[in-house]
């Protein structure tokens, strides 16, 4: 029998201390690359893990995208959806803050793939909308 | 009208693809109902109703929510996202509609020291009202 499952946000407040598991970001690390041919908004992403903190570096496909996003801490990790005790990864989020935009990056690792989707907001009005992304990236 | 607002409706999308009330496909769903609202100014604000144990639900409260396209020349809205803080955790929900669907994603941290692992999610969400 395996250990016991807390259940979700079903119940609002668990009155014990104990420590939230460190979620496994490794096994998201590599050089992902698109699925699609055409270009896109990210043409590809490297994720590393050194000292238990995950990093993201994105690399831009189509304008307005820069080319190089920087390199940058990931800023929550999340296990699956399947339960509340585990540590295996399911997904990051990453903020990106531009000159002219603000970039959420939410990101999940199912099946194989990273699904990455990012939030562009402009910080003043233009001829471009804000903008939402969601593209597929396999795993060199 | 001030120019400020006058700008923003000038900018703001089209909301009708999103707004209204969604429910759950699958009854066993941690988000049970999602409300999508348009407001007069262009903008739009979600409420959000969590599933409890005893299968009621749990009103979320409404947030404002940033609206995005799928395209940056487009003025259609097809995505919004939008956070819960719940005090004991964060929700972040991200949803874009395809074909008919509106796919939610949720990303759920918690602040208290229940232990709990922090969890990715994706459930699917369909129309009963327009609103």
């Amino acid at each position: 029998m395996g250990e016991p499952q807390l259940s979700r946000r079903s119940v609002e407040h668990i009155p014990m201390a104990a420590p939230q598991p460190r979620i496994e970001s490794e096994v998201m690390d590599g050089r992902w690359f698109k699925t699609n041919d055409k270009p896109q908004w990210i043409d590809h992403l490297v994720v590393d893990t050194v000292d238990e903190q995950t990093y993201v570096q994105i690399f831009g496909g189509a304008s307005p995208s820069p080319a190089d996003w920087g390199r940058v801490p990931v800023k929550w990790a999340f296990a699956n959806a399947s339960n509340t005790s585990s540590a295996k990864a399911g997904g990051f989020v990453v903020l990106y803050d531009f000159d002219d935009m603000a970039v959420e990056v939410q990101a999940n690792f199912n099946l194989g793939l990273l699904v990455v989707a990012t939030f562009v907001q402009f910080k003043q009005p233009g001829p471009l909308a804000d903008r939402f992304t969601r593209e597929f990236f396999f795993r060199a | 009208m001030t120019i400020a607002a006058e700008s923003a409706a000038q900018s703001a999308l089209d909301v009708a693809i999103l707004t209204g009330d969604w429910r759950n496909t699958n009854a066993e769903g941690g988000i049970a109902r999602i409300v999508c609202s348009p407001q007069g100014d262009g903008t739009m604000r979600v409420r959000c109703f969590g599933r409890s144990g005893d299968d009621a639900m749990q009103d979320w409260g409404e947030v404002d929510a940033p609206l995005y396209s799928f395209t940056f020349e487009s003025r259609q809205a097809g995505a919004f996202s939008a956070v819960f803080d719940l005090g004991y955790e964060e929700v972040r929900v991200q949803a874009n509609v395809k074909a008919g669907v509106l796919v939610v994603a949720s990303f759920n941290r918690f602040k208290d020291d229940s232990g709990r692992s922090n969890y990715f999610d994706r459930e699917f969400f369909h129309r009963i009202s327009k609103g």
